[in-house]
């Protein structure tokens, strides 16, 4: 199967190569050459942490959003066709779809916690997540 | 204090150690890499040095989308381009740390930044643990996952079935979960880790009230806007002694003192 000529991809290879190293060579060559202003070290100090919580929230908090709001534009455009007088109910698994992803957070932070393990706290929140993905089947 | 421009093998194998969750991380991830490349049209070779040489997981994949869709080179490396904009972040955030380091040094740290070497690599300095030997470690096992993950979904993931089931996409957000409790030294920290959550959720407020922004977009601005608003909101305190947050001629370790200062206040 040929979806991609291959000229097309040795450019991509080669041109990503180029363009990530410059992004993250540059700066790097810069910045530890030079004295960097007191203000933009206080600022750069705040951006690992701001980093994990954009990447937590984005891996977990929004998928689970998503599946969410899919699963109740689901629900109300099913609700017109149920039969007049049925009640039915929002299926309940819905509102513990971002169980997992929250609590396998909780798990990964608790344990690095008491650990001070990286792999400890990522174990930890990987096995919470798989089981409750089990309980709540999603 | 004189840097060794030597790999220590010591500080080395403890940063490949420390480094030890990106690998596992990565393995998934990558495999899912191979698996699409191959079917994209990419030789197992192709996939592979497009791991090894970009090493770039979601950049990797809009790379591949954006080429399937456009067949335009510029487009799609473009693309990746804009999706990796945060390393430019990474690098500039662990430089004062890498002072006075040579250039070949300095070339495979950068070539190694990743989201998740960025992390562990911030916490280890915070907690005076990291040195430029270590930091290589954690980037070269990072890597070694990445390419053997794509290596591993070239040669017939199939066999594997569905990872899904057992929660290992999942070891990247737990790893980023253990890294911000390793980060979380200060509330003023904290607060800024919370923030960036929740500028995050406002974004995708916004997303769906009608503002079209690609999700790889929030990374970059959510940082920018979290870090700019604690430098703003939380002023310099008084018994931050002059010097002690200028860079000189520190090593990684060394310069970590300056932010444990800060943090007993």
């Amino acid at each position: 199967m040929e979806l991609t000529s291959q000229f097309a991809i040795w450019g991509l290879i080669a041109g990503m190569l180029v363009l990530n190293f410059a992004l993250r060579f540059i700066p790097l060559a810069v910045l530890s050459r030079i004295s960097i202003p007191e203000p933009l070290m206080r600022w750069l100090s705040y951006m690992p942490i701001a980093v994990m919580g954009a990447l937590i929230a984005t891996e977990v908090l929004l998928p689970a959003l998503d599946t969410f709001f899919n699963e109740v534009r689901i629900y109300q455009e099913a609700l017109p066709y149920a039969e007049c007088g049925s009640t039915t109910p929002v299926p309940y698994p819905i509102f513990f779809m971002p169980l997992p992803g929250i609590l396998g957070v909780i798990a990964a932070m608790v344990t690095y916690r008491y650990t001070k393990s990286f792999i400890g706290g990522t174990l930890a929140g990987v096995v919470v997540f798989a089981l409750l993905q089990l309980l709540v089947g999603a | 204090m004189e840097i060794s421009q030597n790999i220590e093998l010591k500080q080395f194998t403890a940063g490949l150690r420390s480094g030890f969750p990106i690998f596992l991380g990565y393995l998934p991830v990558g495999l899912a890499f191979g698996i699409l490349a191959c079917d994209y049209g990419f030789t197992p070779l192709q996939a592979i040095l497009a791991s090894a040489f970009a090493l770039s997981g979601v950049g990797q994949f809009v790379a591949l989308t954006t080429l399937v869709l456009s067949e335009s080179i510029v487009a799609s490396v473009l693309a990746s381009t804009i999706v990796n904009l945060r390393y430019i972040l990474f690098s500039a955030s662990l430089s004062p740390h890498l002072q006075g380091l040579k250039y070949r040094t300095l070339a495979w740290i950068g070539f190694t930044t990743t989201d998740e070497s960025f992390a562990i690599n911030s916490a280890e300095i915070r907690e005076l643990r990291a040195s430029p030997s270590s930091i290589i470690g954690v980037g070269t096992v990072g890597w070694l996952g990445w390419v053997l993950g794509t290596t591993g979904g070239t040669i017939g993931a199939q066999f594997l079935g569905d990872l899904s089931a057992f929660g290992i996409y999942f070891a990247m957000p737990a790893m980023y979960a253990a890294l911000f409790i390793a980060l979380a030294s200060n509330r003023k920290q904290i607060y800024c880790g919370i923030g960036a959550g929740i500028i995050v959720l406002i974004l995708y407020g916004l997303n769906l009230l009608g503002l079209g922004l690609e999700t790889y977009w929030f990374t970059v601005i959510t940082a920018i806007v979290a870090a700019s608003l604690a430098v703003w909101i939380f002023p310099k305190e008084k018994n931050a002694k002059k010097g002690t947050d200028t860079p000189g001629n520190d090593v990684c370790g060394k310069v970590a003192k300056s932010t444990v200062e800060d943090d007993v206040q």
